[in-house]
């Protein structure tokens, strides 16, 4: 069985092995390692982009094998990050007012530990109450029950919704994106509980690793990334690859044909957006850590549709495609916007790259969806039909 | 009679002045309060400077308000003009003017509290003064600080008074001030209830001020004017509050005091017999609060009902500060009514705001209505197409100064340049994606980024004026309620003007007859002779331009940066969607529902508008799942696939 | 370090001498300032303004013999009003430029999500904005004005020069003015104003129809009392808010209006003829009368444009970075903990007059100034206290009154006087 997965699915196995690679090298060069050759912010970048490249075969298997233009999973991802924020600050708020509270004349009444928290908590945004929302915040098991459940069960509530309207096409991409913005200014209000416009941050301080520096913590959360991006590409791999990819590609090709057939497309497509959302949630909760602080901007509808641009330059309808889509963007992105890239100087006006990156990734997007469908993954196709057609 | 008597006063004022020198010597006498004013002390000074009877006091007073006036080194005050750093010196009392470097000088700055003040010192001298401008701001620095003193000035200046509008300004204003002020209770009672009829927040303010309550608390009724008798049970710690200050009743305990009073009396770790370790449980602090009690080493701690047993013996109550009871009786009569007439003013006025925002809504999506509606074109672009409108409005106000004109020039150069931008976009790439709806999507999105940027590179991410000429500046006002701005009134006919032009296009011209003939079959179409090439061009280059205008209104309203297209491009796909695409009445009635609907749940919860966002948001969603060919469906074979 | 450099020379920022890189000899290590405000994005309107401001402070530090006898070299990076990137820029400044002090930051948020790196690093911060308070970090320099130098003095303005018994509390959704309005609530009710009367609203960034809130505003004033508008509405939003003010004729004299958040920059995208007499509350003004001010906005118009207007957060850099020089001189060494010693009592001749002081809690004593829009864009100044020492732990806010931030003596920023326990070393994040 395990065999014939990877002979089904090469690339899988090729995906595998140079996932591995890569971490072993980044392992090598990290400061933790003693090297010092990577930085830890580089590692960070790096642990992020592998949970980036998660989300993007998401995207991939919902967009590119279903044909479902969901412009919300990023929504979803960062479901899945304020669902694991939301312990990471109880606990580590908890730590320090139960410290802080050791040398209290009378033993602390549970009420005041947990008003305490509250107001370290709660004070940035005036207010020291717990919202109800974060009834569950103090249980690890509970939150990371969270990370998958919530998005989950948005994305069912949601895809049971309207796929059985049948709302299709770009009416749905239009319905995810209103979903996406109601999600955005829904944890952009104070009233929320999520602490508003401010998010949840110092994520990167773990609690109950505070002794490890973050050299250390970066590299197992980057580790934690690259397992997961791992195990999310060979899932999405054999979802794809078997009777059950057929069907779901089928839908994608014609839907009404399917259906006429007998397939209940309608549960088809409720399961590949959930997992798809499901596996986003778990992207995120591997992101936000890394990045620190998770705020409602970072699930505005532009993000989605970024994830979409991402998948579409990658290359749709392979996952490999996805993984090169977001790691190539994102990256040339941070490169661009860094400073990185020199300045053209073109006599009566100088380029700076930091101004006009989105143009260029604007126009590349624009060339790529009129002139490359297939992306940069097409690019592969070249090469092997050229190998193919060689004597 | 009343004449005879003022003419009297100016008369011995006039004499006085005669004695009394000068007016700088008063000033003198006052110089710290004139100086550095404050509202609460300036008014010492002002009487005596009006007390002076000089002539030369409205003069100083008018200057000081309007910041001529200014200190030199020595302490003399000067009526002064400063160009250049140089100011023109006049002597307060003669008159003499110089010029003298603006070094050693400081200007006085009288803050707005001052300013009103001083302007009700000056009411008497400019009630009657010829000139209009001087009673207009006297009238109105009555109606801002009503005083009771005033009403005689009032009264004498009204039958003198030539301007019409002023006159009956002045008969309305003394006519609130009898209502508090006159002298019998019948002339309170019949300025009351003539108040009645009327919605004006002075009206309502006059009579919320007669109506005044304070409320109180004993043991048994008082012999006054009550206003009303108070549950103390509704919200009994705010009520035991009221007895606590009334020094009837002794203070709850707070929870920090327990604590202090636990922690004050610890005794070889244990707390009345009680063992520290126990305290993090709250029923051990109080079992040990009351051991304390008991040793009588702490107050007795007040509960929950020895709060209640105080409450209800004890009545609360409010009184009104008016002790005359057919006064306020009248008042409340009146109230009732102004109120009614207020909350059905009110709801004309939200009416009004939501037929304005629906129709900013429909402006903003009027173009998608063709673009997307008709022609089946998701242009993710839209927005950028408002936001280069906007930008073209304000390039045109950068080289014509009069702003009537600019306008006028703008709105056709919008159209025209989001026209051009729209066919180049057809051309270039939605033409080659007519068949690939999701990936016009994303193409136009792409553009759509690029655009915004490029207009952050150009014109930075500050926001630019587009100021409105002056005639569309004000509001149209009907009373307090009920006002609307001419802008907002601007946008509402402009919307309907473009209802009507694309309902006559679409529906009475070759043009509409050859798009519709596209839209449902282009092979027919074309096998008739229409060329289906150019007509997609040209619907679309015509959304694009109504984009363009509507983005000069928005940002005539609103603002002018680069991210206003984002702002506006869910929503505008939105009231598509939900109106019903391919229908243009469609969007007018999604643009209704999403308008009406916002203003409805920003009623509901006035403090957070944001709400109201979201919730008409995922509202819009649930109505779609539900009726996903939005509210006008398309029927038959016109609804396409 | 080399190969370092060389492998992530292009990932890492740009990095560029403010004044040529002619460091002295002596200098092999040359000292760097890390320059950490948005370019890009939407902050980058406000932001890029204190880029140039820094620039040119170095550059004229620079001309004045630099600090310690070596030149300073500015590393400006970009994050691009993204939050998390500001914590990535910052780790990015004190590990691969190991920059010896950052200025930076605009928003309260970016500010949140700079501190854990800064403070697992020990990086030195110059805050230089107006913000919420309740926070004290060892790390920071609050330059710019807390609650109790900005807030509260305005109020106290509207209590006691204009009469005012009515409060609209009108802010944008987030985290400075929802804390502002929470302590201002607070402060209103302890001098007697009722809760009726305190009106409080929310609307997001950039909220444009403010029809309906101005109406609610005018209404307020139906039973008699003076109203007020305390507004914390920020950036872009404003416009809509005065256009929406204007056209309802609501002039300074009945419903005066006074702003947290809006300076000259702001102005200048507005026409002023109809809300001249409105008020807003910083501690500086462009039209500030003295000679240091002038010097300074002439300066300021050589190096960046004739036209340019200059703002609060410019004239806090200014006292900040020159406190920063100062303060370097006097330790003898850029040595972070060394320098934040130095820092305590620091004194530097404010713009506006005056001197700061810098308070052991890591705030600046700073004049507060009230000023009237006037119908060129500027402010009339009508109203100047003396200095105001910063209070990191708001007095009006039952929670935090009793707490104190001292890290000079005390050593603790969050203090609790009550319990005389340090609360906790590292700040609320």
């Amino acid at each position: 069985m395990e065999r014939s997965f990877f002979a089904k699915n090469p690339s899988a196995l090729w995906f595998l092995l140079g996932l591995s690679l890569f971490t072993i090298v980044v392992t090598i060069l990290s400061e933790a390692s003693g090297t010092a050759l990577i930085s830890t912010s580089f590692l960070k970048t790096l642990g992020k982009t592998l949970c980036l490249c998660l989300v993007a075969i998401a995207m991939d298997v919902v967009w590119g094998y279903c044909g479902i233009l969901s412009l919300g999973h990023f929504a979803f991802f960062g479901i899945g990050g304020y669902a694991i924020g939301m312990w990471l600050m109880y606990a580590r708020t908890a730590e320090i007012v139960v410290t802080s509270l050791e040398n209290a004349t009378l033993p602390p009444t549970p009420d005041e530990i947990t008003n305490a928290i509250g107001g370290q908590i709660f004070g940035v945004v005036g207010s020291s109450d717990f919202p109800v929302i974060w009834a569950f915040s103090h249980s690890l098991t509970l939150q990371l029950l969270a990370v998958v459940l919530v998005p989950g069960l948005l994305a069912l509530v949601f895809g049971w919704l309207a796929f059985r309207s049948r709302v299709t096409g770009v009416y749905l991409s239009i319905l995810t994106q209103a979903m996406t913005l109601a999600l955005s200014l829904y944890f952009f209000q104070n009233d929320t509980g999520l602490r508003g416009n401010n998010g949840l941050s110092g994520l990167q301080n773990i609690p109950g690793l505070e002794a490890q520096s973050q050299a250390t913590v970066s590299l197992w959360l980057f580790w934690a990334s690259a397992v997961a991006l791992g195990a999310g590409y060979v899932l999405f791999a054999w979802i794809v690859s078997g009777k059950l990819g057929s069907v779901i590609r089928a839908i994608r090709d014609n839907e009404a044909r399917v259906r006429f057939l007998g397939y209940h497309v309608e549960g088809y497509k409720l399961f590949v957006f959930t997992i798809t959302a499901i596996v986003a949630g778990i992207a995120g909760a591997l992101y936000y850590p890394q990045a620190g602080i998770i705020n409602p901007a970072e699930i505005a509808p532009i993000a989605s549709i970024y994830l979409a641009v991402w998948v579409a330059i990658g290359g749709r309808g392979r996952l490999y495609g996805a993984v090169i889509g977001a790691a190539v963007v994102s990256l040339m992105s941070s490169w661009f916007t860094g400073g990185g890239a020199p300045d053209i100087n073109l006599g009566f006006y100088v380029i700076n790259w930091t101004d006009w990156w989105l143009v260029l990734l604007g126009l590349t997007f624009v060339a790529v969806t009129l002139f490359f469908p297939k992306g940069i993954g097409g690019l592969f196709d070249l090469l092997q039909k050229r190998k193919g057609d060689a004597p | 009679m009343r004449h005879v008597f003022l003419a009297l006063i100016m008369l011995f004022g006039a004499t006085l002045a005669a004695s009394a020198q000068t007016l700088q010597p008063i000033i003198q006498s006052h110089v710290e309060e004139i100086a550095s004013p404050s509202r609460n002390s300036v008014g010492v000074a002002l009487d005596d400077l009006v007390a002076s009877g000089l002539p030369q006091v409205t003069d100083f007073l008018e200057q000081w308000v309007e910041k001529n006036v200014w200190q030199s080194g020595d302490g003399t005050f000067f009526i002064a003009a400063e160009t250049d750093n140089v100011l023109t010196l006049t002597d307060i009392d003669t008159g003499e003017q110089r010029t003298a470097p603006a070094e050693g000088f400081t200007q006085l700055k009288p803050n707005g509290g001052v300013r009103r003040v001083i302007g009700t010192a000056l009411v008497q001298f400019q009630l009657s003064d010829p000139d209009l401008t001087r009673r207009e701001t006297a009238v109105a620095s009555i109606a801002r600080r009503p005083e009771a003193a005033q009403m005689a000035p009032l009264l004498a200046s009204i039958d003198g008074e030539t301007d019409a509008a002023l006159k009956t300004r002045k008969i309305q204003l003394a006519n609130l001030l009898s209502a508090r002020f006159a002298q019998t209770p019948t002339d309170r009672i019949a300025a009351i209830d003539s108040l009645a009829t009327d919605t004006s927040v002075e009206v309502r303010a006059v009579l919320n001020q007669i109506l005044s309550t304070s409320s109180g608390v004993a043991l048994s009724e008082p012999d006054s004017n009550t206003a009303a008798i108070i549950d103390p049970f509704l919200e009994p710690d705010v009520s035991y509050a009221t007895l606590v200050e009334a020094g009837l009743a002794p203070a709850r305990q707070t929870a920090a005091e327990i604590k202090g009073a636990l922690e004050a009396n610890i005794v070889d770790g244990r707390i009345g017999g009680l063992p520290l370790v126990q305290m993090d449980n709250p029923d051990a602090r109080v079992a040990a609060y009351g051991a304390l009690a008991a040793d009588g080493k702490v107050p007795e701690l007040i509960t929950e009902s020895a709060r209640d047993a105080a409450l209800s013996s004890h009545l609360f109550f409010e009184l009104y500060d008016e002790p005359n009871p057919d006064i306020t009786q009248a008042a409340e009569n009146a109230l009732a009514s102004v109120e009614t007439r207020v909350a059905a003013a009110q709801t004309v006025d939200l009416t009004l705001d939501a037929l304005s925002l629906a129709s900013i809504f429909f402006l903003a999506a009027i173009g998608l209505a063709i673009t997307f509606g008709v022609m089946g074109v998701i242009n993710m672009a839209h927005g950028e197409f408002i936001m280069m409108g906007a930008y073209t409005g304000y390039v045109v106000q950068l080289f014509i100064p009069n702003y009537t004109v600019s306008i006028l020039v703008a709105l056709p150069l919008a159209f025209a340049v989001t026209f051009a931008a729209g066919v180049v976009m057809e051309r270039l790439v939605i033409r080659r994606l007519y068949h690939r709806p999701l990936e016009t999507l994303l193409a136009t999105f792409g553009i759509s980024i690029a655009l915004q940027q490029i207009a952050k590179n150009v014109f930075g991410t500050q926001a630019r004026p587009l100021t409105s000429p002056d005639w569309l500046a004000g509001a149209w006002i009907v009373n307090d309620v009920i006002q609307i701005s001419f802008i907002r009134i601007a946008i509402f006919v402009m919307a309907l003007i473009f209802l009507a032009l694309i309902i006559y296009i679409l529906k009475r011209t070759r043009l509409g007859l050859e798009v519709r003939a596209v839209t449902q079959n282009p092979g027919m179409a074309s096998s008739m002779g229409i060329n289906p090439n150019r007509i997609n061009m040209m619907t679309f280059g015509l959304g694009s331009g109504i984009a363009g205008i509507a983005g000069v209104a928005i940002g005539l309203y609103a603002k002018v940066t680069s991210e206003m297209g984002s702002d506006y491009i869910v929503q505008s796909f939105m009231t598509v969607v939900v109106g019903g695409v391919g229908n243009v009445w469609g969007t007018l009635a999604g643009a209704a529902m999403i308008g009406f609907g916002q203003k409805g749940i920003e009623w509901l919860n006035p403090s957070n508008t944001l709400a109201a966002q979201t919730y008409m948001i995922l509202f819009v969603i649930l109505f779609i799942q539900f009726r996903p060919k939005g509210i006008v469906a398309l029927k038959g074979r016109a609804a396409g696939d | 370090m080399t190969i370092r450099n060389t492998l992530f020379s292009s990932f890492s920022a740009l990095a560029f001498a403010a004044s040529g890189t002619a460091a002295f000899a002596e200098c092999a290590d040359p000292i760097k300032v890390g320059v950490l405000h948005s370019l890009s994005g939407t902050m980058a309107i406000s932001e890029t303004t204190l880029k140039d401001t820094m620039l040119m402070l170095i550059a004229q530090q620079n001309a004045a013999g630099g600090v310690l006898g070596c030149q300073i070299e500015a590393v400006v990076v970009d994050p691009a009003s993204d939050w998390p990137l500001f914590a990535e820029k910052a780790r990015e400044l004190l590990t691969v430029h190991e920059t010896d002090v950052i200025f930076g930051n605009w928003t309260s948020v970016s500010r949140k999500s700079v501190l854990p790196v800064i403070e697992e690093l020990n990086g030195l911060l110059f805050y230089p904005v107006q913000y919420e308070g309740e926070e004290s970090s060892r790390n920071v320099f609050y330059t710019g004005a807390a609650p109790n130098q900005q807030a509260i003095p305005a109020v106290d303005y509207f209590l006691e020069e204009l009469g005012v018994e009515k409060f609209a509390l009108l802010g944008t959704d987030y985290v400075y003015p929802r804390t502002t309005n929470n302590i201002l609530e607070q402060y209103l009710t302890d001098n007697g104003i009722a809760a009726d009367d305190i009106f409080v609203n929310y609307t997001p960034f950039g909220h444009s129809d403010w029809a309906t809130i101005v109406a609610d505003v005018m209404a307020l004033g139906e039973d008699g009392k003076q109203v007020g508008v305390i507004s914390t509405i920020n950036g872009d939003a404003n416009i809509g808010f005065y256009k929406e003010l204007a056209a309802a004729g609501i002039s300074a004299d009945d419903i005066p209006v006074v702003a947290f958040s809006v300076g000259e920059e702001e102005l200048s995208g507005l026409d002023t003829t109809n809300l001249v007499g409105h008020l807003a509350a910083w501690n500086y003004f462009m039209s500030a009368d003295s000679g240091a001010n002038t010097a300074f906005i002439e300066s300021w118009q050589a190096f960046a444009g004739e036209d340019r207007v200059t703002n609060d957060p410019m004239e806090a850099h200014y006292i900040g970075f020159n406190m920063w020089v100062a303060a370097v001189e006097a330790a003898g060494t850029t040595d972070v903990d060394a320098v934040r010693e130095a820092m305590y009592g620091q004194e530097f001749p404010n713009l506006t007059g005056g001197t700061a002081v810098m308070l052991p809690n890591h705030h600046l004593a700073k004049p507060v100034l009230i000023g009237e829009i006037t119908a060129d864009g500027q402010f009339d100044i009508i109203s100047q206290t003396t200095e105001v020492p910063g209070d990191a732990w708001t007095d009006f806010l039952p929670d935090s009154a009793v707490l104190v931030s001292d890290w000079k003596d005390l050593g603790c920023g969050m203090y609790n006087t009550e319990t005389e326990t340090c609360v906790q070393l590292t700040s609320n994040y």
